[in-house]
């Protein structure tokens, strides 16, 4: 998920890349489940959810909720080796991997006990790639391959019902019956299938929507089509748990679904605060107050030395990696050597080791190991102070040239801690006197990468959305000098690899063209490795049956599976 | 400043009369309190327009992101549409203050379908008990170390209060309200009763109240305290203090009748300022105890330019000071007959 890799995040210490499949809650006291009423799971989500209509959330936290209250489709295995059957029992791919069949769960429900049916999806699916909405995450997941959906941002809350209503009942969903649900795709993509595993991909209840809004009205008002997330009482859902209550800023509590078609869950309740401040938290779980929660940076080191804590602690790996970016519009930023220079010229294992507390791992790889595409083997970008200089000198390039470029740092401790490091780093390798430019964190996006105004830039991260490279590479395609690819260095042939790649159904050959584009944008030094992310957290022992996965929503360990997690009698 | 000195000749030997006050001052009261609400709507269309062209100046859109991958330019465009950002901002300002006058603060960005009003509704009344509380502490608190301490000047009590006071002014709240955290939650938690004294989460207005309040009041307590020992030591050296003396009067008359009441006028007219300071949020206490309140989430919104949370919170705290500070001006007719309004 995009924006999950805040950099606040990163450095209050992100989770883990490994898909390991980890059994929390080391050293439980019993394995006998406590009495029901015992059954409470206590989190911290950190902030509340901007909105509880699954389809304009984009955020990690909103996720949290979101992914517990609606199902989707399909939902990545806890290995990330592949998609495995959730709101679908099984799907089909046509030949021309053009037409995706999901044939639904028999017996699926909502949490008011109705049916989930096919039409349900298709309302839902037409919810989420209405334009009016503005959903943050529609572009480019859905409306990049969806039959119909391109011209998604040619419409907007102006265009008119009559533009509105074309547009979505022109989009390639339909439910030839009750229980299967058809999408159509406007080119074939093979990773399309963890697209529909993503929390926002959501059936929804038109009636629900409908009688929230006060009755049927124009496809073109947003306002009224969000109105039934604003209760708890109307967010009725299809996921293993519905909302009992909203406590604005405070928390959410979640109970069972009683209808869920895999059984109700275990846990009577589960509780998500919103504490922002982690050493608050921190102090609650010291208590008691709180079931898992993420170490604060700071209390990495004590946490590890406390006999007790400590065996409460682990490391879980994440699929999300961190980089220095260089602005290759900037001569002599232009010349890879001169990038490859910074990248070379960087200590990877003392800034995991001193700056991050070892958490993370240093990484030379763009792909995050635990997924398809990890690059072990190549080492262009390994610390090397010596050949760093002398690429410098190659390329003809003296301090004094390089002396007025800037590091542009987002204005927060983390970010700012990283950055005295890596530029101490640049200096003392490569013999410069570069400053760091702290500058506010939306001024750093709107005044200086927008408009590609910046020398030197980063720490930049991404943290996989699922498994699957489409969602590395895509990133990094040209035409896009924006977004994550705000270096916008020259890439020849890697397009052609990233799209060809994309399209493709046979993995294998997808993973090779990948690999390629993976070694041109590497040994172009497009971006400057940094670390791969971990999250270092700690679960009581009393919780039982935690599988975590390497893409976890933050802090909420095993969140994709807490329908068979159970409190221990303690 | 509509305040004006009266009779200088009278002073404070003479009792306020309350029937006095109703007669012939109570008209004019009226008047002044009438006139200076008035003059709030004119005060708050120019916080208004200040805030809207600061906030506007200050780069950055709602909807970039603080880091990652940002929203494609088609979102960004649907939801400037959404928000009626891509009208002229001349046409943006008068429709606010259009909606404005019909008590339409409009929609978060922040919160999807969320009206401002509501959100403001949910946070402030923790943020004003916790001001309130803090405020019923400081007033009695800090006055009384503060007439101790001046009455007893240059002994162990003076001191002891006025170390104190510096002790408490020195140490920012963050530090406090940490250390309170790890002292009574961490480590005597058995003793407190683990949920006794914690911050955060389920934050109810209850035992939980403790830990905030005190971090809140320490500083406005040390700041008072100083203040009122300050000016009483003044009152104590005029010479109607020394004829009430001379006269005979017991202490207890001495001082409440002729020194406080005529010491507390400048701590009077500090405690409008730190009424309004209380009530409306200490972002830091609000995020060390997680309080959902509103002053933190004036922060958030500017930080993530939450145009109308923003101007919301910025209205309301312009109404709330000039409140505090007509309170403060009524509150001088009752404490000095010197004053008169006009």
């Amino acid at each position: 998920m995009h924006s999950r890799l805040t950099i606040r995040r990163a450095l209050s210490l992100a989770t883990a890349g490994v898909f390991l499949v980890g059994c929390g809650g080391g050293g439980s006291t019993s394995a006998n489940p406590a009495p029901p009423d015992k059954q409470i799971l206590r989190v911290n989500d950190r902030t509340e959810p901007n909105s509880y209509d699954p389809t304009q959330q984009t955020y990690s936290y909103e996720a949290g909720v979101g992914r517990q209250v609606f199902e989707a489709l399909l939902k990545p295995k806890a290995d990330g080796s592949d998609v495995q059957a959730a709101a679908a029992k099984s799907y089909d791919i046509s030949s021309d991997g053009l037409t995706y069949t999901f044939h639904l769960q028999p017996n699926a429900k909502w949490s008011d006990g109705k049916p989930v049916t096919a039409s349900d999806w298709v309302y839902g699916y037409q919810h989420l790639l209405n334009p009016a909405l503005a959903a943050g995450y529609v572009d480019p997941y859905f409306d990049s391959v969806i039959a119909g959906a391109t011209h998604w941002g040619d419409f907007s809350s102006k265009s008119s019902v009559k533009d509105i209503d074309g547009f979505v009942s022109g989009l390639g969903l339909s439910a030839p019956d009750p229980s299967t649900f058809v999408i159509k795709l406007d080119h074939p993509a093979g990773y399309f299938k963890w697209v529909v595993t993503l929390w926002l991909a959501a059936p929804i209840r038109k009636d629900v929507v409908e009688q929230a809004a006060g009755g049927a009205f124009p496809s073109n008002d947003p306002t009224k089509a969000l109105m039934w997330a604003n209760n708890a009482a109307t967010i009725i859902g299809n996921g293993v748990f519905k909302i009992s209550e909203i406590a604005p800023k405070d928390h959410v509590t979640l109970v069972p679904n009683p209808y869920y078609w895999g059984g109700p869950a275990k846990l009577q309740q589960v509780i998500e605060y919103f504490i922002e401040d982690g050493n608050t938290a921190y102090s609650k779980y010291q208590t008691g107050a709180l079931d898992m929660i993420g170490v604060p940076l700071a209390d990495v080191t004590v946490v590890r030395g406390d006999p007790k804590l400590s065996k409460q602690a682990n490391l879980y790996p994440r699929l999300g990696t961190w980089w220095m970016v260089a602005n290759a519009q900037r001569p002599p930023l232009d010349n890879p050597k001169v990038r490859m220079a910074f990248a070379k010229s960087i200590d990877r294992n003392s800034l995991v080791n001193n700056v991050l507390h070892g958490v993370g791992t240093p990484t030379l790889s763009y792909i995050p190991k635990g997924m398809a595409g990890y690059d072990e083997s190549n080492k262009v970008q390994s610390f090397d102070p010596a050949a760093a200089k002398k690429l410098l000198a190659d390329a003809g390039v003296t301090a004094a040239d390089l002396n007025k470029f800037k590091l542009l740092t987002r204005n927060t401790t983390g970010n700012k801690t990283i950055n005295q490091f890596i530029v101490d780093q640049w200096n003392t390798n490569l013999g410069l006197n570069i400053q760091l430019d702290v500058v506010d964190s939306k001024t750093t996006t709107s005044r200086y990468l927008r408009k590609g105004d910046f020398d030197l830039y980063g720490p930049d991260g991404w943290g996989a959305d699922y498994p699957d490279q489409q969602d590395w590479f895509d990133n990094y395609t040209t035409g896009a000098c924006h977004s994550l690819n705000w270096g916008c260095a020259k890439l020849d042939g890697f397009d052609e690899l990233v799209k060809k790649a994309d399209a493709g159904v046979d993995q294998a050959q997808r993973n090779k063209d990948y690999a390629a584009a993976h070694k041109i944008m590497i040994d172009q030094a497009a971006i400057g490795m940094l670390y791969q992310d971990a999250e270092y957290d700690l679960i009581q022992p009393w919780v039982a049956n935690v599988k975590s996965t390497a893409i976890d929503d933050q802090f909420l360990v095993g969140s994709f599976y807490w329908h068979d997690v159970y409190i221990t009698t303690h | 400043m509509a305040i004006s000195e009266g009779r200088s000749g009278r002073g404070a030997l003479l009792p306020l009369r309350m029937s006095q006050l109703a007669g012939s001052r109570g008209g004019s009261l009226a008047i002044f309190v009438g006139k200076r609400i008035l003059w709030m709507v004119p005060i708050v269309f120019f916080v208004i327009l200040i805030t809207f062209v600061l906030m506007h100046l200050a780069p950055g859109s709602p909807w970039d992101r603080t880091g990652g991958r940002q929203l494609s330019q088609a979102v960004m465009n649907n939801l400037n549409i959404k928000y009626g950002l891509d009208k002229p901002e001349t046409e943006q300002f008068k429709l606010y203050l259009w909606n404005v006058i019909h008590f339409d603060f409009g929609l978060s960005y922040q919160y999807e379908g969320k009206s401002v009003v509501t959100l403001i509704g949910g946070g402030w009344p923790y943020t004003a008990t916790i001001g309130f509380l803090a405020f019923l502490l400081i007033v009695p608190v800090g006055i009384s170390l503060g007439v101790v301490a001046a009455l007893r000047q240059n002994t162990r009590v003076d001191y002891i209060t006025m170390g104190f006071a510096t002790f408490a002014a020195s140490f920012p709240n963050f530090v406090i309200g940490a250390l309170m955290v790890v002292v009574f939650s961490v480590v005597l938690y058995k003793a407190t009763d683990g949920n006794f004294f914690l911050p955060s989460a389920d934050f109810g207005l209850d035992s939980h109240l403790i830990m905030p309040v005190i971090t809140l009041s320490l500083l406005p307590i040390a700041y008072t305290a100083r203040l009122t020992r300050a000016s009483t030591l003044d009152t104590i050296r005029q010479d109607f203090v020394r004829t009430a003396w001379a006269k005979g009067l017991p202490e207890r008359l001495v001082v409440i009748r002729h020194i406080l009441k005529n010491s507390l006028i400048p701590v009077v007219t500090t405690l409008g300022p730190t009424f309004a300071f209380l009530v409306t949020g200490s972002v830091i206490v609000e995020t060390v105890f997680n309080i959902p309140g509103i002053g933190r989430a004036f922060v958030v919104a500017v930080s993530s330019r939450d145009y109308p949370m923003i101007l919301g919170t910025t209205v309301l705290f312009s109404v709330i000071i000039a409140v505090a500070n007509l309170v403060v001006d009524v509150a001088y007719v009752f404490i000095d007959p010197r004053v008169r309004l006009t």
